[in-house]
């Protein structure tokens, strides 16, 4: 009897890692949605991007897909001047463009016509012989979220899921609007795509300075001793940003602040503060500890809800010296409208690390100003042997703060006393910075070039898995509930201030107060 | 860039220059009332330059650095006229971010020496040093390199190579013979050596490289036993052996070297060919290059010459050993032995 043993592939014996980007496979991207916001703003500059610094294969297709009737060159012209308008802190080179633009190819088609499916799979075909993209295939869902599970069950029916080559499907937020449809959903898209080949995209995870958490925590060995309730007084958690609505007031009325960044965003970051050290750094290990810290994370009892959750809406004020709207006055937006655009929530970690650390969360539109961050305050010394001076007097205070900022100054800064020069023992807080902008000064990838690559190669580390998800919905489902039947008297914050009094008190009651960020 | 006077190189007086510069520059801080000055420094990089400009070139280069790999630069450069023995000078290099209010600073320390005074800049950079951090010698004194320099000359590069956890040099221009001779001299000291010739090979190398990335593609790397390089020049130059050496390394593949009108200075085409394809990536003009195949594919290039800026940003980033540049080398040696 003989038998047949296939060849593994050759290792490419090129490949110079200290040197040369990450080995990027041959693949054809199909962006449904191509003509939305999404593709123009982010999808594909970043493509572009990427393509300019040579970081993705030369075997390499676009293929976008939407309503809107077009042909190739139509879709060439329309993304040339997305891309140049878009593109970030990087010149927009015409010789480039020439290139990545013959990678680029539109199906114009229609989610719920199964012949459009059609065609792409014979444009599918083509690029693969005319750009040997391998039978690589990562679809991308830039569409209505409505649409997601419909457009992967006729990928399926299609038969679009499976190939020679690997595919993969990226999808974007809100994944479900709460607990039941993120499981229903989740269900849909099983029937035709592996756990391993969902990508489930999460800006926040790619930034640069979210994924610097993990090495500040796991690659030094100073602050992990001290990364526990024993000497962590609280976290707080805050995502603001100065702007209202800007158009999306239709969308924001469904959404809410608490759905739109910390059922996501901010739970996925207090993930990465809080997790427990993988045992190894890959893709399971690590979303492995992220989901079992989203599974720790205390659900609250409905009747707790107004001790430990405060929802606000922005009122008109007068802001630098104009007159801006508050969020009923928003276009779009219902001028009874009950959604909250600032919420702030309580959470605790029920494990052994974290028991009885309080974080707070924070995050609303119309703030003084745009910042994300998140502070780590540490316990005052044991003895109050010294007094710091500050400007209304000596008093005693929690003197270490870590802040690890995300935007926009990204960077870690430690606050510690020091004695002030003089006579006496007068002390006064100084702050250690790392700037990561200034102190590497190479251009940081933005978050959708970072996520895309890990698409394409395969690495799911930054994206979140079904069990991250369904947790991250479990925790603000009954804040979502209570939240569904009461009554709030809005506005009951100025545009331009730091949310409502009520978070205030919430951490008061706790003996704590915000910081100013 | 704040600048001191200069006074004579002695290393106490040096770091108490250093002590005033931050004490200065914090002056700002207090008359503002918050931090405008960040002080950052990863490394020790020591450069040595004969350039008849006095080390200004140098300063420049390692201010352009210092905002990707900000380090405690010590420029030492060599001038009949200095007015010491060896004479120091220290000086803040700073730039601000966009849109940022603090500046980030490095410090500074150019060291001239008359030249009789040269082996003595050793022991004075010892006490120099940036503690607990890497050290990185950049030569660009051509003549302590070079297999005529003095005595002198090169007991003053020993002492300083002594003090670097590695040492980076450019063969551009030296023929390849004698660019592998110098490597390997600095080699047998026991320390990471760069050349810079080999640096600039990545922009040729990685292009070429992701075309077998692809596991499917019908004619795999084993296959193209013929590798082509073509140079400008009369001599081999050292880009051009690396080339060779690094593409024919994994197979043994058979390398040949053609001299041509091309573009240059240095490379001017590579070819590697298989019985079934054959992939040329060349300069097609003074600012562009092709890559391409016989099976039809094609994608062109901007090429740059690259600066000395962007050279040193790419080696600074590898402190430890580099394997594809060892072997490399290794395969270099053997390719010139044979060609003998």
């Amino acid at each position: 009897m003989s038998v047949l043993v296939q060849a593994p592939p050759e290792v490419n014996p090129l490949q110079d890692p200290l040197r040369f980007e990450r080995r990027v496979p041959p693949c054809a991207i199909v962006i449904f949605g191509a003509s939305g916001d999404l593709s123009k703003r982010k999808l594909l500059p970043s493509l572009y991007r990427l393509f300019y610094e040579r970081r993705i294969s030369p075997d390499f297709a676009v293929i976008g897909s939407s309503r809107t009737p077009m042909s190739d060159d139509q879709f060439r012209e329309r993304m040339k001047e997305s891309v140049s308008k878009f593109l970030e802190e990087a010149p927009f080179d015409e010789d480039v463009w020439k290139s990545f633009a013959q990678c680029l190819f539109y199906v114009p088609g229609d989610l719920n016509v199964p012949s459009s499916y059609d065609d792409i799979r014979s444009k599918l075909a083509e690029v693969e012989k005319s750009h040997r993209t391998a039978d690589n295939v990562l679809f991308y869902l830039s569409t209505q979220p409505s649409h997601y599970a419909e457009a992967i069950l006729e990928l399926g029916a299609h038969q679009l899921n499976t190939g020679k080559g690997w595919r993969r499907v990226i999808i974007e937020k809100p994944f479900g609007h709460d607990l039941q449809s993120a499981r229903k959903l989740n269900d849909e898209i099983h029937k035709v795509f592996d756990e391993s080949a969902i990508y489930r995209i999460d800006h926040y995870l790619g930034k640069e300075t979210v994924q610097n958490i993990l090495a500040f925590r796991f690659g030094n060995g100073i602050f992990e001793p001290l990364w526990n309730r024993r000497y962590v007084d609280h976290i707080q958690i805050t995502a603001a940003e100065s702007i209202g609505v800007e158009g999306r007031g239709g969308y924001y009325q469904e959404a809410g602040a608490l759905r739109d960044m910390i059922q996501n965003h901010l739970s996925q970051v207090m993930a990465t503060v809080m997790m427990e050290p993988p045992t190894v750094f890959d893709a399971t290990n690590v979303r492995d500890e992220r989901a079992k810290l989203l599974r720790a994370v205390r659900v609250m009892k409905h009747e707790d809800v107004p001790k430990y959750a405060v929802a606000g809406q922005y009122g008109p004020a007068l802001v630098g010296g104009q007159q801006v709207p508050g969020f009923r006055q928003e276009p779009s937006v219902d001028p009874d409208s009950q959604t909250e655009t600032y919420a702030a929530v309580t959470f605790f970690i029920d494990n052994w690390r974290w028991a009885g650390t309080p974080v707070y969360i924070r995050t609303g539109k119309r703030m003084p100003k745009r910042v994300t961050d998140i502070a780590i305050q540490f316990k005052a010394p044991p003895l109050g042997l010294f007094q710091q001076e500050t400007k209304t007097g000596l008093r005693e205070v929690r003197p270490n703060l870590l802040v690890l900022r995300i935007q926009p100054e990204e960077g870690i800064s430690l606050r510690f006393l020091s004695k002030s020069p003089g006579s006496g023992m007068r002390l006064r807080p100084v702050s250690m910075d790392f700037n990561y902008g200034s102190s590497f000064g190479e251009r940081s990838p933005t978050a959708y070039e970072t996520l895309l690559l890990d698409a394409m190669i395969g690495d799911p580390t930054l994206y979140t898995r079904q069990d991250m998800v369904e947790a991250s919905w479990q925790i603000v489902q009954p804040i979502l509930d209570v939240w569904a039947n009461s009554k709030f008297y809005f506005p009951n914050y100025p545009a331009g201030s730091w949310g409502p009094k009520a978070a205030d008190d919430m951490l008061a009651q706790q003996g704590h107060v915000w910081r100013i960020p | 860039m704040s600048s001191a006077v200069i006074f004579p190189a002695q290393p106490e007086q040096i770091l108490k220059g250093l002590g005033k510069l931050w004490t200065s520059l914090g002056q700002e801080e207090k008359q503002q009332g918050k931090p405008t000055v960040l002080r950052a420094c990863a490394m020790t990089l020591i450069v040595a330059t004969d350039e008849p400009d006095g080390g200004f070139s140098a300063s420049q280069t390692i201010a352009e650095l210092m905002r990707e790999h900000p380090s405690r630069g010590i420029v030492l450069a060599v001038s009949p006229e200095a007015e010491h023995e060896l004479e120091a000078r220290v000086l803040a290099q700073c730039w601000k971010p966009f849109g940022k209010a603090q500046q980030i600073c490095c410090e500074q320390i150019e060291i001239t020496a008359r030249p009789d005074s040269w082996p003595n800049v050793g022991p004075t950079l010892v006490g120099l040093i940036a503690a607990d951090l890497p050290v990185i010698f950049w030569c660009r004194h051509k003549t302590a390199l070079d297999t005529s320099a003095t005595e002198d000359q090169k007991a003053g590069l020993q002492a300083v190579i002594r003090l670097a956890n590695k040492v980076v040099i450019d063969t551009q221009g030296l023929p390849a013979a004698a660019a592998l001779q110098m490597l390997s001299a600095l080699r047998a000291k026991g320390r990471t050596v760069a050349d810079l010739e080999w640096t600039r090979l990545t922009k040729w190398r990685q292009p070429i490289a992701q075309i077998f990335d692809n596991p499917a593609r019908q004619t795999p790397y084993s296959q193209f036993r013929a590798i082509e390089i073509a140079h400008t020049g009369d001599q081999l130059p050292s880009c051009a052996a690396y080339a060779g050496a690094w593409f024919s390394a994994p197979y043994k593949a058979n390398v040949s070297f053609v001299k041509v009108d091309g573009y240059g200075p240095g490379l001017h085409r590579i070819a590697l060919r298989a019985k079934s394809e054959e992939i040329v990536f060349e300069r097609t003009g003074s600012d562009c290059m092709r890559l391409y195949s016989t099976n039809g594919q094609q994608r062109s290039y901007t090429y740059e010459e690259r600066m000395d800026t962007g050279l040193m940003t790419e080696e600074l980033a590898i402190l430890g050993s580099d394997p594809a540049f060892e072997t490399a080398f290794a395969r270099a040696v053997e390719l010139l032995h044979d060609q003998d």
